[in-house]
Order: C-alpha cells, then structure tokens, then sequence
C-alpha cells in the first residue's frame, strides 16, 4: 500500500505534473487507501467469527457456512477488502452486527449532532481566542500578559469533561440556565437543539482557545519586531490597525496548522463531552460499538473521522496558500 | 556530582519550574505514598457517611458508598500517574528508536515510516487507543499499551527532526570519521544532544498522557472498580452532583493540577533556554 504512494508520486514526478491541487488530491487519495486498508486489516486479524457470534451458540455448521456466505467472509482477503472498499465509496458501510441495519442509517441519524458540535465548538475558538491573543501580545512582559499567562495555563490543564461537569453543575444545577440532559433533538427545533449545544461547545472550546492564545500570543510578538511593522507605524497606522491588518496576517499562519488538527480533536473530544451531556452524538454510537464489538459500525466511524482528517489538512493547505504567497513562491511539489 | 545538580537548579530557577516543580513533587509524593499508605480503606464503604460533607476526619468528603474520597483521590492519582508514566515511557521509547532511524538514515525508508506516522498522527490519540482497545478489551495494561502506542507517533515526529538536523552538524562527522559505529552515534552523541527538546516533549506528552487517561476512564474503559481512578470518580460524581458537588470538584482539581504542574515545568525548562 506504502510503496503504491511512493510509486504513485515518483510517477507524478518524473511526469511534471506540477499542478498542486491534483497532485495534493492525489496524495490524500492516497493517504484515505492506507488508511482504510489498515483499518479493514485491523478488525481481521481479531479473533472471533462475526458469524459465529451473530447466530450465537446454538447454531449449526451449515447455518454458519451459509450466514458466512451470505455476509461474505468465505472470500479471501484482498477480495473482501476491495469488495469493502467499492462499497464504502458508495456510501454503503455494510450493516451492523447488533441491530442489523445499515450502518450508513445509524450513522446519519448522529452526523449533524456532531457536526453541528465541532462547527460550534471551532467558531467559539476562533472568535474568542483571535482578540484576546493580540491583546496579551500588546501588553505582553506586563502585569496583565503574566496573569493572563497563568490564567491560561491553568485553563489549558482542566479536561473539557471536567469543565463540563462544572458548567452542569453551576449554569445548570445552580443558575438553571440550561436544563442538564435535556437534549432536544435537532428534528424537533433547531434553536432548542443549537441552545442546548452551545454549553458543551463551549466546554470543548475553552481549552482549544487557551491553546490558541498561546500560539497567537507567541507568534504575533515574533513578528512584532520585523520591518514591516516599523513601517506601518510610521505611516501612522494606530496600533490596532498595525495588529489586525498587518500582523495578524503573518500570526495567522501557524495557528491556522494547529485549528486544521484541532479539528480532528474536537471530534475525538466530543465522543467524551457527549457522555457529560448525555447528547447521542456519533460518540455514543462509536463506545456502543465498541462494546458490543458492532466491527462494520466502528470501521464506518474511524473512516469517516479519517475523511475528516484528511479533508481539513486540504483546507489547511488551501488557507495556507492564500494566507501566505511564500508558499505558493517556491514550490517544489 | 551535587554540584552539577546544584548547578541545574540554578539555571532553571525561574518562577514558573518552581512553581511546577513543587506541584509535581507533592504529587509524585501522594502517588508513591498511596502505593503503601492511604488514610482510610479505599474501598470501605460506610452507610452512614454517605455523601457526607469535607470535615475533619474526611477532608474531601465521602461518596455515594461513604468511602472517603481523598483515600480514592490518591489511589486515582497513583493509578494516572503510573498509566501516564509508563505510556509517555512507551512512546517515546519506540518514538525515539522510529524517529532516530529514519530521521538518521532517510532515504526510501523514511519516507514510508513517516507516512504511516503522519496518518497516525493526524489522528487524535484518545480515538486511537479508543480503536486498539475496541481490538483488544478493555483493562489497565490494554489502556495502557493503548495509550503508550497512540503516543509514539508525536515523538517519532519530533525526534526525526532533531536527528535530521543534528546528523548534517560536524560533531556526527567527526563522531563518524572517528570510526564511531552508526548505534554509537544515534544513541549515545546526538541522543545527548537533543536531550533538552526531548524532556520537554516527555512533559508536554505526560500532561496528554493524564488527560487522555482521565477521559477513557471517564467512559469506563481502564482501570475497573472498585480500585479508584479520577476519570471514573468524575462519572460516578455526575449523578450526585446536586447532592454532592465536591465529589466531582476534587478528582478534577487533582488532574488539573497534575497537568498544570508538568506544563508549568516545562515552561520553565523553556524560559531558561
């Protein structure tokens, strides 16, 4: 699988395909392939027989070799692996052990709720933490920018579970302003449903924005000396001008790496915060899964998350790109 | 000997390693303590001290069992500590052997190794063990290697930088010229030489290490009861929470601090360079 990228990129090498955005394409193709062929191979090296454990004990030889036909595993591996693959990109994930429906059906019912989430959840960060780390930065090496220092460290130790349980605790025990565990379901009112969300967003996003601050703070002091911004002060740019049009433009660039992997943390985060929440959320139905060994089910949600994965690192690279023209400047592929 | 250490501590004297190194001793003290020694019975139960208030005798309360929650707290805090230390030992171990050799050697084995890592590495950790334990069970040892293996990644990435960095510098020629063998350069003249960026990487990987510990047991996968662990606690404390509301605050405020006290030593670290 490894050496079908390396072959597949030197063959684009010696082709001179140079534009980016196929050969990136390409490369992520790729990238999803090993992934998926890792994760097939992974739930069929496992003991067991999902035949054998679908019928139960009772079953006879023939009603197994018959259920092992009809789900396909009388076929060699590679076969079952390709046949898998086709599916998938379909939009068929098989169906699932424990509750014999189509996988895809399971899954779709929970995909907005977690959707909706991470969306949440990475506004909250981008918004909150942009301003807040280009002030510590203005004040950096005083009072407020060493408070502000601890303050987020100690806010970038506390597990967003924890801060979820404190939010149930005091916004909705103590002040009532949101019912715990009264999820609304996004059919029945969508504004219910975004308000009830917004508690848990906000609890993955603190730490994220923490993060953030940090990073905004460090890389907005580092391209605070460079030339660029002598010069647009003394064009008699206000400092707020100078930071915002100027700066934040070359700060941008390494926060903007680590949103693209935070992304894939939300969602890892959120398999947790749906359990504080008690939000049947894809995370309930991947522990479910896991529990009852459901295969097809936690193959289809690793896979996704891989998509996921794999799609934010394009648009990372696509923002990186316009963000900075140096990127674009010296390409070498 | 005392000397050179004296002469660390001198170097590293800043607010912020002090500060991390103080919470971090009290809690290697309360976690190597609660390996022989806890104030009550961990799993004694009490009826009439169910979720009983902090007092005297019980300075963070009791829970639903009447079991008294600091006992628990540190037998948690023992648990993360150990499935943390030897999950950041874990990864960084085979991260520095992966990442060594193919940062050392590169070439056509580089670039699959750091393939395979890449995919790895995009994928957040806690979903990564979450994976491996779906393979394997649950249990303190699967979450562990679990855990250990989901890490090793992060290291093997910033372990092959410095190695690709550090094997063009002219101490690795002369070391090679000298007729030094490859394992002896690898191992012992650059491993030294990258020591400092790799003891903040094991800081930064331990505080990853107790979060992502503390949310898998959350969701009940790791150490099983009745031994005690904070992320389970955390759940158990859920259901009380009205009731009880310092049942959920002091198995956090453990983590927290736990993670504070690493992050602020590895600041520390890096505001001395």
């Amino acid at each position: 699988m490894v050496r079908i990228c390396i072959a597949v990129h030197g063959a684009l090498n010696k082709l001179k395909l140079n534009n980016y955005y196929f050969r990136k394409i390409l490369s992520l193709a790729a990238t999803l392939l090993v992934i998926s062929f890792l994760v097939f191979a992974a739930f069929e090296i496992i003991p067991g027989d999902p035949a054998l454990s679908r019928l139960g004990t009772n079953a006879t030889p023939e009603r197994i070799a018959a259920l092992r036909a009809e789900m396909g595993l009388d076929k060699p591996f590679l076969v079952r692996y390709f046949l898998w693959m086709t599916e998938c990109i379909r939009g068929n994930f098989g169906t699932s052990y424990s509750y014999n429906v189509p996988v895809m059906s399971m899954i779709g019912e929970k995909l907005p709720i977690t959707i909706t989430l991470t969306i949440l959840s990475m506004s909250i960060t981008m918004i909150v933490s942009v301003p807040l780390g280009i002030m510590l930065a203005k004040y950096a090496h005083r009072t407020f920018d060493k408070a502000g220092f601890i303050a987020n460290q100690t806010i970038m130790s506390v597990p967003a579970f924890f801060l979820g349980i404190l939010f149930t605790y005091i916004f909705g025990l103590v002040l009532h302003w949101f019912k715990p565990g009264g999820y609304v379901s996004y059919k029945q009112s969508i504004i219910g449903f975004i308000g009830f969300l917004i508690v848990p967003a906000i609890a993955i996003a603190i730490p994220k924005c923490a993060m953030s601050i940090k990073l905004l703070r460090a890389a907005v002091l580092q391209e605070a000396d460079k030339d660029y911004v002598r010069t647009a002060y003394s064009r008699g740019n206000s400092t707020m001008q100078v930071m915002y049009r100027h700066v934040l433009k070359n700060a941008l660039i390494p926060l903007v790496t680590f949103w693209g992997m935070a992304v894939a943390d939300v969602i890892a985060g959120s398999i947790v915060i749906e359990q504080v929440f008690n939000i049947p959320g894809l995370g309930r139905v991947l522990l479910t899964s896991i529990s009852n060994r459901d295969y097809p089910v936690v193959e289809a949600v690793i896979l996704l998350i891989a998509v996921v994965v794999v799609l934010m690192d394009l648009v990372t690279d696509i923002l990186y790109r316009r963000i900075d023209p140096r990127v674009r400047g010296n390409e070498k592929g | 000997m005392l000397n050179s250490i004296r002469k660390t501590f001198r170097k590293y004297n800043n607010f912020f390693f002090n500060f991390g190194m103080i919470i971090t001793l009290v809690f290697f003290v309360l976690a190597v303590v609660g390996c022989f020694y806890t104030p009550y019975n961990t799993t004694e139960m009490n009826v009439a001290l169910k979720n009983s208030a902090p007092a005297l005798a019980h300075i963070f309360g009791c829970d639903n069992y009447g079991r008294d929650i600091f006992s628990r707290v540190m037998e948690g805090i023992r648990n993360t500590f150990f499935i943390s230390f030897f999950t950041v030992l874990i990864g960084s171990l085979m991260g520095i052997l992966i990442g060594a050799i193919s940062g050392y050697y590169g070439g056509k084995l580089d670039e699959i190794l750091m393939r395979i890592n890449d995919v790895m590495f995009a994928f957040p950790s806690v979903l990564l063990a979450l994976v491996i334990i779906s393979l394997f069970g649950s249990g303190t040892m699967v979450v562990t290697l679990a855990l250990g293996i989901a890490f090793i990644p992060s290291f093997a990435r910033i372990v092959r930088s410095e190695y690709k960095k550090q094997a063009s510098l002219d101490y690795v020629q002369s070391a090679k010229l000298m007729g030094a063998k490859d394992i002896r350069v690898i191992f012992v003249h650059i491993l030294s030489n990258i020591l400092p960026v790799l003891v903040s990487s094991v800081m930064i990987g331990f505080n990853n290490a107790v979060l992502a510990e503390a949310g898998l047991s959350y969701l009940g996968i790791g150490v099983q009861p009745p031994e005690a662990s904070l992320g389970r606690m955390l759940s158990e404390a859920q259901s009380y929470l009205f009731l009880s509301p310092w049942y959920a605050l002091f198995p956090g405020l453990a983590i927290v601090f736990m993670v504070l006290g690493f992050s602020m030593l590895a600041e520390g670290i890096s505001a001395a360079k």
